[in-house]
């Protein structure tokens, strides 16, 4: 992405804007889907992230990569998603649709047993299930995730183990062992 | 992280059915278009001008918020 076509985007230009929006629409929804598994979420929350980041157009640095700011707001936005999601829905609504998901779940794990670790894992804070999400689930790269969340790899590490602990609790409670 | 968390790691992924399709199907440009086209919602200077002198009214006669309250 050449520099002038970032200037252009900073001062408004909608063409420039358009560009970019071609450019990084799948990167950002890429990057959203895996935390939020869903695919119909994904897509809005991608507009909504364009939407931010066309507002925001003005504090953006055009010497500073796009891609790590866009990637930057999507994650704020996806959390803020995950935040709201928790609260509102009841439990069995949190649940990944089995139809969203890219394979069936391992049939070794029984409905039961996929749901009581769905819910557990639902009621986690946001902030720790989307670092879960994207390294246990998705095996994302340490690095990578550090980036997007705004935080240190030991920071990761620290949520996925904190993650991991809470839903072994959780699913002690709820009558499920590994 | 011992062995137990490792098998809640491994049931956690099992569960959810591994990584999903990151691919995008369609072109989103289409919906995001007509929001660039929306006017910004501006609040008429009339509105700021009435807002203000009420505000003005209730600061320098107090004893009439009770009342105003009495007729919401």
């Amino acid at each position: 992405m050449v520099e002038a076509e970032l200037e252009r985007f900073t001062r408004g230009d909608i063409e420039a804007f358009e560009t970019l929006f071609r450019a990084y629409q799948g990167e950002v929804y890429g990057w959203i889907v895996r935390i939020v598994r869903d695919p119909g979420a994904a897509e809005d929350l991608t507009l909504e992230t364009f939407w931010r980041i066309y507002r925001a157009r003005a504090q953006f640095d055009p010497n500073r990569p796009f891609g790590a700011w866009a990637r930057r707001i999507a994650t704020n936005l996806t959390l803020e998603y995950l935040s709201r999601r928790r609260a509102d829905k009841p439990l069995d609504e949190r649940l990944p649709p089995c139809a969203a998901l890219p394979a069936a779940p391992d049939p070794a794990v029984g409905a039961e047993v996929r749901a009581k670790v769905m819910a557990a894992f639902g009621e986690l804070p946001a902030k720790l299930r989307a670092a879960a999400t994207l390294a246990v689930i998705e095996e994302t790269p340490y690095d990578e995730i550090a980036g997007a969340l705004g935080i240190s790899i030991n920071g990761v590490k620290s949520r996925v183990f904190r993650a991991v602990r809470l839903l072994r609790k959780s699913l002690e409670r709820k009558g499920v062992r590994p | 992280m011992n062995e137990i968390d490792r098998a809640i790691e491994e049931l956690l992924k099992r569960a959810a059915g591994g990584a999903v399709d990151c691919r995008l199907k369609r072109d989103l440009w289409p919906e995001m278009r007509p929001r660039l086209d929306r006017p910004p919602l501006r609040v008429p200077w009339w509105d700021l001008a009435l807002a203000a002198a009420l505000l003005l009214f209730l600061l320098l006669s107090p004893e009439t918020v009770p009342g105003l309250l009495y007729q919401l």
